[in-house]
């Protein structure tokens, strides 16, 4: 859809800047210090917006380290979708996986699933990583937030649907290796399985600590969690699980 | 009383004349039945005190708002806020309207930047902040209108542009863009039904701000609402009034261009 790449774009307008910063004075006294946006593309105006206009609070401290900048620049895997519109077409979702599957790391000792009451608090909260003209308070845990977009326990009628429904998820799929390790990859790199996606990569960007992880797989998968309740026959197959 | 039959006719008459889409449209069924549900708009208050704000002389410099040029000249008011963000040649750059406002304060009024009703920029259940006044009394001057903003001069189309590239741009500890929640009809985040930017007419509706909001207790405003979007996507907090946030601005009154504004809107 773009014919530069986001490098290409920024330096171009940046020499084409250089030449024309000092006739901007006159008309635009309030910008008689930057750079003459009108010789910018979208794109590259948008960046200067991000990162030099003062539009947002960079500096601020944030709970991972560092500061709020970091919140702003994008990863490889951000920028792709974000210039492609979340419709990247074969090569760029190809190299999405890729990229995706590299970034799995895997708790030692193998994938295991941990105390689902501990997971429906973390599946239902919503807490966590805000920062700007309020802060979330570093030592809260964060939650997942999958009610957000998923339904889970079919007694909890405040969920979304931007997700599929994950109820009687582990009825329908059990909870063997290959399961465990297909959800695992889910919450911690969706884009393995579907560039683009609007869910949140929960390990990647370190928002889910490993244990939170183990919880919520065991309030997903394991048999006696409320989201597990048992199916009426041909269920399974109407929702295309 | 007189004012209170008004609005009571405003509302009515927005019911009797419901979209076409709505009745496809969840958020906007969910919308309607809110609107029906309330017996006034509590943002009624608000916008009378921002009638007075208007006029009254204040400042050091002792002058009302009267003579503020929102685009249409000094003191036009109707049919003004639904044409903006616009650029203005004396400020050198792309306003919104609450921009414009602080504006008028500094150059007519003479007030600066510490002063409360500048720097007091959102209300609560105890104060009603002056500029959200002021922006209430304003937009309501643009009700039933159609959202139409310029895109004559090339800043405005850029501050467009980019907008819509900021739109798109995914980033932050959620890896979410705008984009995320509010690009498909009839999705929800828990209960709440999202606008879709493709659909004008659940966009008119959702960018119609100042809206009392039922859950806030107070008037909130555009900047308010994309202040809070940003805070969700865990991404940097964003400046009021900031270039970026009027660039957002640009986009999404662009997006509801050709339908009606509510204003002031009554929300969750
Ligand atoms: C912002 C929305 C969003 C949030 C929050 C979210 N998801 Fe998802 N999830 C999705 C979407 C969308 C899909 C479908 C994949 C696609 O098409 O992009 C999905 C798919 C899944 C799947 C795969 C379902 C299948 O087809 O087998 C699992 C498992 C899952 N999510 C678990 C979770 C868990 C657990 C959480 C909370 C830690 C969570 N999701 C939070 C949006 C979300
Ligand atoms: C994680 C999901 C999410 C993201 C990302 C998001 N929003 Fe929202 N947005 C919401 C929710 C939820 C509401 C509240 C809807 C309600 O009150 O019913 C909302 C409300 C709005 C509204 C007002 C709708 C109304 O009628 O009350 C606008 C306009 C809006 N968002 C624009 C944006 C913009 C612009 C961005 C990007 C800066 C953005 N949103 C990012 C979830 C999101």
């Amino acid at each position: 859809m773009y014919p530069w790449n986001h490098r290409t774009v920024m330096v171009t307008a940046l020499l084409a800047l250089a030449g024309v910063a000092g006739c901007a004075q006159q008309e635009t006294p309030e910008r008689s210090r930057g750079p003459d946006p009108l010789q910018m593309t979208p794109e590259a105006y948008a960046e200067y917006l991000v990162f030099e206009s003062g539009s947002f609070r960079l500096d601020q401290p944030v709970q991972e380290g560092g500061d709020a900048r970091q919140r702003m620049e994008q990863d490889e895997i951000q920028r792709l979708c974000s210039e492609t519109r979340n419709r990247p077409p074969a090569d760029v979702a190809a190299r999405i996986v890729r990229i995706a599957r590299e970034s799995i790391r895997y708790p030692e000792g193998g994938i295991q699933l941990g105390d689902w009451r501990k997971g429906a608090e973390l599946a239902r909260s919503g807490y966590g990583y805000r920062v700007g003209h309020r802060n979330d308070d570093p030592d809260r845990t964060a939650g997942g937030n999958c009610y957000a977009c998923h339904q889970m326990d079919p007694d909890e009628l405040g969920y979304g649907n931007l997700g599929p429904s994950l109820t009687n998820y582990g009825e329908l799929r059990g909870q063997g290796e290959s399961v465990r390790r297909f959800v695992y990859e889910m919450i911690y790199n969706p884009h393995a399985y579907f560039p683009c996606t609007n869910m949140p990569r929960f390990g990647v960007n370190d928002f889910l600590s490993e244990e939170s992880i183990s919880h919520i797989m065991a309030y997903l998968l394991d048999p006696e969690s409320p989201v597990n309740p048992g199916i009426e026959p041909g269920e399974g197959e109407r929702r295309g699980l | 009383m007189l004012r209170r039959l008004l609005w009571y006719s405003i509302l009515l008459s927005g019911l009797a004349c419901v979209p076409a889409a709505a009745s496809d449209s969840p958020y906007l069924t969910k919308r309607q039945q809110l609107m029906m549900l309330a017996e006034s708009n509590p943002a009624e208050l608000t916008l009378w005190k921002g009638e007075e704000l208007f006029h009254e002389k204040r400042g050091p410099k002792n002058a009302s708002l009267e003579a503020c040029d929102f685009g249409l000249g000094p003191g036009v008011l109707e049919g003004a806020y639904v044409q903006m963000p616009r650029y203005f040649e004396d400020a050198g750059r792309v306003m919104d309207l609450e921009s414009r406002i602080i504006y008028c304060m500094k150059t007519l009024q003479g007030f600066t930047e510490e002063d409360a009703p500048i720097a007091r920029k959102h209300s609560s259940t105890t104060h009603t902040a002056d500029l959200v006044a002021l922006y209430t009394y304003i937009a309501s001057q643009s009700d039933g209108m159609k959202w139409d903003p310029p895109m004559d001069h090339p800043m405005e189309r850029l501050t467009r542009d980019a907008g819509e590239v900021l739109f798109y741009r995914r980033a932050g500890k959620m890896d979410f863009g705008c984009v995320s929640c509010h690009s498909e009809q009839r999705k929800r985040i828990r209960l709440s039904y999202l606008p879709s930017v493709h659909q004008p007419a659940e966009w008119a509706k959702a960018i119609s701000w100042p809206a009392y909001r039922i859950g806030h207790g107070v008037v909130r405003s555009s900047q308010h609402r994309v202040r809070g979007c940003y805070w969700q996507m865990r991404q940097a907090g964003l400046n009021f009034g900031s270039e970026a946030s009027i660039a957002i601005l640009s986009f999404w009154t662009d997006q509801a261009r050709g339908h009606v504004a509510t204003l002031p809107d009554l929300k969750r």
